[in-house]
This record gives structure tokens, sequence and C-alpha cells, in this order.
């Protein structure tokens, strides 16, 4: 699995028939061909093919795909909806900053209609969403919130900026305050929480 | 007619150079930092330098998005120094904005834009230096940006000028010769696969002619491609023995 040899965009690689195509390559005409200038990789998956791929030393400017957990900032709110600037996609930080939409009815999964905007989500919170759409004409990214595992996870309050400790799932209080807010809190894995 | 001489007697051209012969290449990938892809390029004494930024959300009119592919945003412009009189306007003219458009015609036929749809790939080439081939200097300055920037294409895309004196062709045009009234051609080309992304050419030339012109911007074409992969080859040995 150790990466072999240098290739330059349009080098041929092999032929359809010898491998899988992975990212970095293209097809064309029953030949594979490296689209990008890096590494050759070639993996092997059990009984399968080898997967071919060319990989660069810096990673590649990543784009929000449909299904992708993002984690994002919330910058305005309004009744109906909430914007947020997506920051990560994945683990993986973003260079430039998206825009993305999460509507009022994909906040959480039940009772959708009864959802108040501002006890879910307030501007500056860090929220983990997933990509339902790339939006269209009109709209940015479309998001949601409406998965246990998903929602807000960092929050300051209102009156002593101080970082809020999530009590449920729909409450999160000031530790030095002691008053509670309410949010749609992200239900965290266990193993993400540090000991 | 007095004046100098576009080809000698013994095939010598104003610069010394024989008919098929390029000028020196010289380029370095990587410039800038805070761009996603740049390269400098020279090519004799023309000078270009292209940055590449993207692929990103698009920016300003929404309505322009491709809901399957990126756009790819071109802008040429050339420095108020580049040229003998200092230049009055250096975006924004017409030939400005037609050399943009050939240019994101040119890399429309190269990158792989199914790959990011709803995206932007912005691409800035700006002349340093103008001495003749100033478009093919600018494609192949901007295929070693986006190269650099990691942006998925099919092949490189070379370029170069070529022009048609005393039934013989001369590849990549000094400026003496571009004004010196040389019905000049300009090409991009893939040269792996030999398909060819633009032609340009706006002087008279003889039918017979085209094909044996076409032929030798091919040949042209694809001796600027070897330099080119030797540029990208060594930046890449240069980026991985740094990395280990």
């Amino acid at each position: 699995m150790s990466p072999t040899r240098l290739c330059v965009p349009g080098d041929k690689l092999c032929s359809v028939e010898d491998c899988i195509l992975g990212t970095g390559v293209y097809l064309r005409h029953g030949y594979i061909y490296s689209s990008l200038a890096g590494y050759v990789l070639k993996k092997n998956e059990g009984e399968q093919l080898p997967v071919i791929s060319v990989v660069r030393e810096t990673e590649v400017q990543l784009l929000p795909d449909v299904g992708a957990i993002v984690t994002c900032k919330v910058t305005s709110i309004n009744s109906r909806f909430a914007k947020v600037h997506i920051l990560y996609v994945g683990s993986t930080p973003l260079k430039d900053l998206f825009r993305g939409t999460i509507r009022k009815e994909d906040v959480r999964a039940t009772e959708k209609d009864k959802v108040e905007m501002h006890r879910s989500f307030r501007p500056g919170d860090i929220v983990l969403a997933k990509v339902i759409s790339l939006g269209d004409v009109q709209s940015n990214y479309l998001l949601t919130t409406a998965e246990n595992e998903l929602g807000v996870v960092v929050a300051h309050s209102d009156a002593a900026r101080a970082q809020m400790v999530p009590i449920s799932w729909c409450e999160m209080q000031c530790p030095q305050t002691h008053t509670k807010e309410f949010r749609k809190v992200a239900r965290v894995q266990p193993e993400y929480l540090e000991a | 007619m007095a004046g100098l001489e576009l080809l000698s007697d013994q095939g010598y051209r104003l610069d010394g150079r024989k008919a098929t012969e390029l000028r020196k290449v010289q380029a370095r990938m990587g410039v800038f930092a805070q761009a996603d892809g740049s390269a400098y390029l020279e090519q004799g004494n023309t000078k270009a330098l292209a940055v590449v930024y993207g692929p990103h959300e698009i920016r300003g009119a929404r309505s322009r998005a491709l809901h399957d592919r990126a756009i790819i945003n071109c802008q040429y412009s050339m420095a108020t120094f580049s040229t003998a009189e200092r230049k009055r306007r250096p975006h924004g003219d017409r030939k400005s904005t037609e050399m943009s458009l050939h240019l994101k015609q040119t890399f429309e036929a190269a990158v792989l834009t199914q790959l990011y749809p709803r995206s932007q790939i912005d691409i800035y080439v700006k002349i340093l230096q103008s001495d003749g081939g100033n478009y093919s200097v600018c494609v192949n300055a901007a295929t070693l940006a986006v190269i650099d920037a990691g942006i998925p294409m099919r092949d490189y895309v070379c370029a170069c000028t070529v022009g048609f004196v005393d039934e013989t062709s001369l590849a990549d045009l000094c400026y003496a010769e571009e004004s010196g009234g040389v019905s000049s051609l300009a090409l991009a080309l893939l040269p792996r696969g030999g398909q060819i992304a633009l032609v340009q050419m706006d002087a008279r030339l003889h039918q017979d002619h085209l094909d044996t012109l076409i032929e030798a911007a091919m040949t042209a074409c694809k001796g600027v491609s070897k330099v080119l992969d030797q540029v990208v080859r060594q930046h890449l040995q240069e980026g991985s023995t740094l990395r280990e």
C-alpha cells in the first residue's frame, strides 16, 4: 500500500480491467488516466480488483456532500430558519466558508410544527448538522439536526459568556450564573467525552 | 520596404531562433502561500503570473450556479508597466474581456468540473511583461497554477502562438514578429490525447497553409508540454522531500 510513483494529469495508469477507479483519476476509452499531480496509490481490497487513486501531499478543498456531517456556526436566526456558516466537513476544516440553512421543520424529528427557533439555536452556537441538499438557485446548503446526535454542541450563555453545560436534550445550564437556557442539544457519543 | 527581416535567408529569425525553435521557458509553482494554487511562468521575455482559488461557494450572482458542475471564472489583466508605453486601462477593456473569455473556454474543456457541482473556480492571470504570445503564456501559467491547486484536469493544457511567413511556420512569436505583419494563430492543446481546446486567429491566411500551420502549432505545444511536465515533476519531488 506504500505510494509508488509520481504522476501528472493525463498520465495513462492502467486499463479499466485491471483496477477500479478511485479518487484523482478518470476513465477514457477503457483506460484509467490520472487527473491530479501526485502519487499513485493502489489498494487491495479482498477478492475485488485493486482500487487505484492519486493522492497529493495537501488535501484538496473538500465540498460538503449530501449526507455528510458538518460542523457549523449559527450566524443569524429567524422564526422560520437559522443561517449558518459551515466550518468543518467531518473532521477536515474548510479553507473557505460555505453558507447553510437549517429550516424550522428540520430542527428536530418530532413535533416539527411546535419548534421555536430562539429556543433551539442562538447566534454564535456551534452546531453539528447533516447536509440534506446542495440547494437550488435560491438557497444555500440545506442542513438538518433532526437526530439525537445532531444539534448544539457548544454554546455560550447570555449573561456570563461562559460555555454552558448540557443538562438534557433541550436545556443547557451556565456554570457561573446557573441559569438554564433552551437549545436543541446534541447527544455526544460517550467515547468523545473526556474522562 | 526597409525593415527587419522576419526570416533571414539562413533561416534565422529576429532574435536568432530557428523557425521551429521555442523561447526559453522557466516556471515556478506555488509562489503564493495564501492562494490555493499559483504559478509564475516566463517564456522568453513574456512573464505571467497565474493564481487559482477554489473550488469554493459561488460569490455574487447565485443564479449563475450550475447544478451539475463548477463554473470557471477567469480574469486576464496586464500590469500597467508590462508594455513599452504605460497601459492606461489594465482591465475591463475589450481585449482583456475577450482573453478572459478564451481562457474560460480553454479551461472548461480541460478541468473535470463535474466533480464540483454548484461551486466556482477562479483563475486570475496577470501579464507582468508583454513580449508576444500573451494568450499562450497565460494558458501555460494557468495550467501550472491549476495543477498546484490540486484541481483535477484531464491533461495539461499547453498553448503556443505560431505565425506564417515566407511559406514557413514560425513557432512561438515574439512581439516584434506579431506586430510585423505575420498571420498569427494561437492554439491550446491537450498534448496527450492531441485534442485541441481552442484555436484563435484574426488575420488572413490562405486555406492551403492552414493545415501546415496547425501542425506546427501542435508540435510546438507538445514541446511546451515537455517543459511543463519537468517543472511539475520537480515541484512534486521537492514537496515530497520536505515532507519526509
